[in-house]
């Protein structure tokens, strides 16, 4: 008997296909697919947004108006400030909105700004400040690499007082080590977006792996439903590729 | 020339994209249907997490896991958030659940149902809580700090916070022992680290894609977060070490033929490349 569960996980595991089938072609599938995804995300945001907004101040105000008053009477503050975002779409009134992007930006500045510079920065810069020298080879090696990209990294950047080669002189010895550092900025960086880009394929290939353990199951239907709409996206590809 | 045109044909051939997706796809499905049993080994960073909640939480410890992540997501995340919730209940500890996503309702709906058993002895309000989704990202991050009751009054299902036990005896970021962050956002580390980290000391943990892993590693290596846990590998290394066999493990086998195939894709373009340019240099100098 095919359940509404059963249905659903029709649906998602030809979705699955559908989305996928990208990598060979844009098609009308995918296309449908694409925007049902994309309507059922903002829909659901909304739905959950709002359900958010009626636990936390509609029920209470409704349910014991006296508590939420005594307590909670603050709540009202945000959602003034939501609702004035909606003066955007009056032409007359659309300076109110400003007044919640203001609060907002305000906030989240001040909020991050409060323990941004310990952590974002001096946090990351006494990591930095390690002892290059020990009786462990393998950690004073790890610390000079760590040291020397992070020093060759921030001189790549250095785009206003940097030392030139003058025509015709002998370079400087800070010309060298500027030089120095450079590349094995590049370098350094180099290697970290090949990192970067090798855990790229890893995480995509997870969300691949992952999608067929929940689908390929030897004795789901969803799985041969699945299999079959792949073998005729991919030979629809390959004919009208020729 | 000929020996020009049977590279050309290969790398014709190859470098077809149908070619490589078509073998991706038996690459990942085979090692499902048939599992090689490839064996996993423990890292040293992996471990390192695991005797941390295993011997620096006390028992009946508290601990606050931020769910963060979307249902695409799912297949990196909820292996090593369900591997980290059995570790933590099976040391009796107690977990409040909260998602600054709207998304992370859906993932803690779906990671439920994948973990059954884990909560099959547990009782909600006394043992774990979830608080549902809750909006201001890092001005929600702050205030959640300062007092989670005093930021919302009702967790995901409506329940009055001050009607749950477990609420009763946590409230603020300095009642928590450990802070987990399953995320598959790089932004939401940083909230925790500025936000629950600097001003209050709360040690944290990160679980994050493998994509995200290189760009929370300094906080990591700053000593802001106790370690992290990173992608489907980390997940089996901790599932091995739980004891519970899940997805992550399942995963490990497709991953290692589907990695081993995209290598021997870069080695034979590189291969073809650097034979066409020994080749074509051949022709120049007769």
């Amino acid at each position: 008997m095919i359940t509404w569960e059963v249905f659903g996980a029709w649906l998602s595991a030809a979705m699955v296909v559908w989305i996928y089938s990208f990598a060979y072609r844009d098609n009308a599938l995918y296309k449908l697919a694409e925007h049902m995804f994309v309507g059922t995300a903002a829909g659901y945001s909304i739905a959950l947004a709002l359900d958010s907004l009626n636990r936390v101040v509609v029920a209470p105000a409704v349910r014991s108006p006296e508590t939420f008053w005594a307590a909670s009477w603050h709540y009202v503050i945000p959602v003034v400030l939501g609702v004035l975002m909606f003066a955007k779409y009056s032409r007359k009134y659309y300076w109110l909105a400003r007044y919640a992007v203001a609060v907002n930006i305000a906030v989240g500045s001040g909020l991050a700004l409060r323990t941004a510079p310990i952590a974002n920065i001096v946090r990351q810069v006494t990591a930095t400040i390690l002892p290059l020298w020990g009786s462990d080879p393998v950690k004073v090696l790890n610390n000079w690499i760590l040291v020397l990209v992070t020093l060759g990294g921030l001189t790549y950047f250095l785009f206003t007082i940097f030392p030139r080669r003058v025509e015709g002189a002998r370079p400087s010895p800070a010309y060298w080590v500027y030089r120095s550092l450079y590349y094995i900025g590049i370098y350094g960086m180099m290697v970290g977006f090949g990192a970067l880009f090798a855990n790229t394929i890893m995480t995509r290939v997870g969300f691949l792996i992952s999608i067929y353990l929940i689908y390929i199951q030897p004795e789901a239907w969803a799985s041969i439903v699945a299999a079959v709409l792949a073998a005729v996206a991919i030979i629809l590809g390959i004919l009208r590729k020729r | 020339m000929s020996e020009m045109s049977a590279l050309r044909s290969l790398e014709k051939v190859l470098g077809s994209k149908e070619l490589l997706y078509t073998l991706l796809l038996l690459s990942v499905i085979l090692p499902i249907l048939h599992p090689l049993g490839i064996p996993v080994e423990i890292s040293k960073r992996t471990l390192d997490v695991y005797e941390y909640v295993d011997k620096k939480l006390p028992p009946g410890c508290h601990v606050y896991i931020e769910v963060y992540y979307e249902v695409a997501a799912r297949g990196e995340l909820e292996p090593n958030l369900i591997a980290l919730t059995k570790h933590l209940f099976d040391k009796g500890c107690k977990i409040v659940y909260g998602s600054l996503s709207a998304f992370g309702v859906v993932a803690f709906s779906l990671f439920k149902t994948m973990a059954a058993d884990l909560f099959e002895d547990k009782v909600y309000g006394r043992d774990y809580v979830y608080l549902g989704y809750i909006a201001g990202s890092e001005a929600a991050t702050a205030s959640l700090a300062r007092s989670i009751r005093g930021t919302i009054s009702v967790d995901n299902y409506g329940n009055r916070l001050e009607d749950l036990p477990l609420m009763r005896e946590v409230d603020k970021a300095t009642d928590f022992d450990l802070v987990i962050i399953v995320s598959s956002g790089t932004d939401v580390f940083a909230y925790y680290v500025r936000q629950w980290h600097t001003p209050y000391g709360v040690p944290l943990l990160f679980a994050a894609l493998s994509v995200i892993g290189p760009s929370i590693e300094p906080f990591v290596g700053a000593g802001q977060a106790i370690g992290m846990l990173v992608g489907q590998r980390s997940a089996a290394e901790y599932e091995v070490l739980v004891g519970r066999l899940g997805l992550g493990i399942a995963s490990m086998d497709a991953q290692s033929t589907s990695h081993m195939l995209i290598v021997a894709f870069i080695a034979i373009g590189n291969a073809i490349y650097w034979s066409k340019r020994v080749s074509s240099q051949r022709g120049g100098s007769k």
